[in-house]
């Protein structure tokens, strides 16, 4: 036998709340993955920065050209690839499709990897054009991808700059990056 | 380190308010509507206040351009919860509003009511936003804003006289108030550097500064107007 109506009734209630809280728990770990997930940044070619940095022998300004003038360091356009790129580069097939979006007129808008929270305000002129940091201070082995990564390689928090300001004997001042 | 004040002549201000809209523009303040701005709920950083002496025919009107006065002893950083609000090594009172929680402390404890709160966050219309100042946050509904002398252009030129190699010159750092009167009756530099006109005009005879006897210490200074 089933046992009496109000035992059904109970266990029936038991297994609704422990589906409910089970959904909830299934729920509550899709939404936290989704907020808390970075999305990735999708480049428009498959940049090699070693092959550029290491093996040409390029500096960062060549292409990142206003990082030591500008607040932005500037991301390349398609006329700066074009200098070398008119004409194909080497025998990978990602140089070759470059030479071909650029003679189609591609812009090739390179996305920007490392971004600041809007309520911070920093230069590069001020760390890199005066302090003459060096961009792996800030962004780790960018210079040395051989690929585009999908997320930054650092984590640029206010820690992250607060520690760096207390070791350089630097401004710890609110209204030097918050205005 | 510098000790940023301003001296306001009243014998030159003539109110065209080119300061108000100078600020408004350089700062990114949003205007609200009619309605919103009879409720007491617009924000101008630096206003220009109209006094009237005398009865009626005999009178004489004289305008008060009214930023924040970065007293030495500002009340509204005792009372702020969060540190939002405080006094840097140079006098000037920032406000930090990623911090802020919009609690309207500060705003209250100011005598000079110069500390505003956004009720709503701002609208801008696609030409407004096209010309707003990347210099200065936009700030969003829930958090107090006040003047802050311009403080990102002392950071522009600071900047600037790095690069070059030389010492920050008075010219160097003038808020958008200063650069803009016709009359130059706003006077803006270092009160403890004896090459800058502020430092000895805080002690001409004619100054007079608002609320002194409340113990703020403002660092703006007024010169009265001559008889």
């Amino acid at each position: 036998m089933g046992g009496t109506a109000a035992d059904r009734g109970g266990f029936v209630r038991v297994r609704w709340v422990s589906g409910s809280f089970g959904v909830i728990l299934v729920a509550g770990i899709v939404i936290t993955v989704l907020v808390t997930a970075r999305p990735s940044v999708p480049q428009p070619v498959a940049f090699n920065h070693r092959k550029h940095t290491e093996e040409l022998g390029l500096n960062c300004e060549f292409c990142h050209v206003h990082v030591t003038k500008g607040a932005h360091a500037g991301l390349p356009d398609a006329q700066t690839c074009t200098m070398c790129h008119q004409a194909a580069q080497g025998t990978s097939a990602e140089a070759t499709r470059v030479t071909t979006l650029l003679a189609e007129g591609d812009p090739l808008t390179f996305k920007k990897l490392f971004r600041l929270e809007p309520h911070v305000f920093y230069t590069h002129r001020r760390h890199v054009g005066i302090a003459e940091l060096e961009c792996e201070n800030c962004h780790g082995a960018i210079a040395q991808t051989v690929r585009p990564p999908a997320r930054p390689l650092v984590t640029i928090d206010m820690d992250f700059c607060m520690d760096c300001h207390r070791e350089q004997g630097q401004t710890l001042d609110c209204n030097a990056c918050h205005r | 380190m510098a000790r940023w004040g301003m001296v306001i002549d009243l014998d030159r201000c003539t109110g065209c308010a080119a300061c108000e809209v100078a600020c408004k523009s350089e700062n990114n303040v949003a205007a609200v509507s009619v309605e919103q701005a009879d409720m007491g709920r617009a924000s101008s950083w630096m206003k220009v206040m109209a006094h009237v002496e005398g009865e009626f025919p005999d009178t004489t009107m004289h305008f008060y351009p009214r930023p924040c006065m970065h007293c030495d002893n500002p009340p509204c950083i005792r009372v702020c919860p969060v540190q939002a609000t405080y006094i840097d090594d140079e006098g000037i009172v920032g406000q930090i509003y990623a911090r802020c929680i919009g609690c309207r402390y500060c705003a209250n404890a100011c005598p000079y009511m110069v500390k505003y709160f956004n009720w709503y966050g701002p609208e801008w219309s696609e030409a407004e936003r096209q010309h707003l100042n990347p210099d200065v946050s936009v700030r969003p509904a829930g958090v107090i804003e006040k003047c802050t002398f311009c403080h990102h252009r002392l950071q522009k030129a600071r900047e600037d006289a790095r690069a070059e190699g030389r010492e920050l010159r008075e010219e160097d750092y003038q808020p958008a108030c200063v650069d803009v009167c016709p009359t130059n009756a706003i006077i803006f530099g270092d009160l403890d550097n004896p090459s800058h006109a502020v430092h000895t005009l805080k002690d001409d005879p004619r100054v007079l500064r608002l609320m002194e006897d409340l113990g703020t210490q403002p660092k703006v200074y007024y010169l009265r107007p001559r008889d």
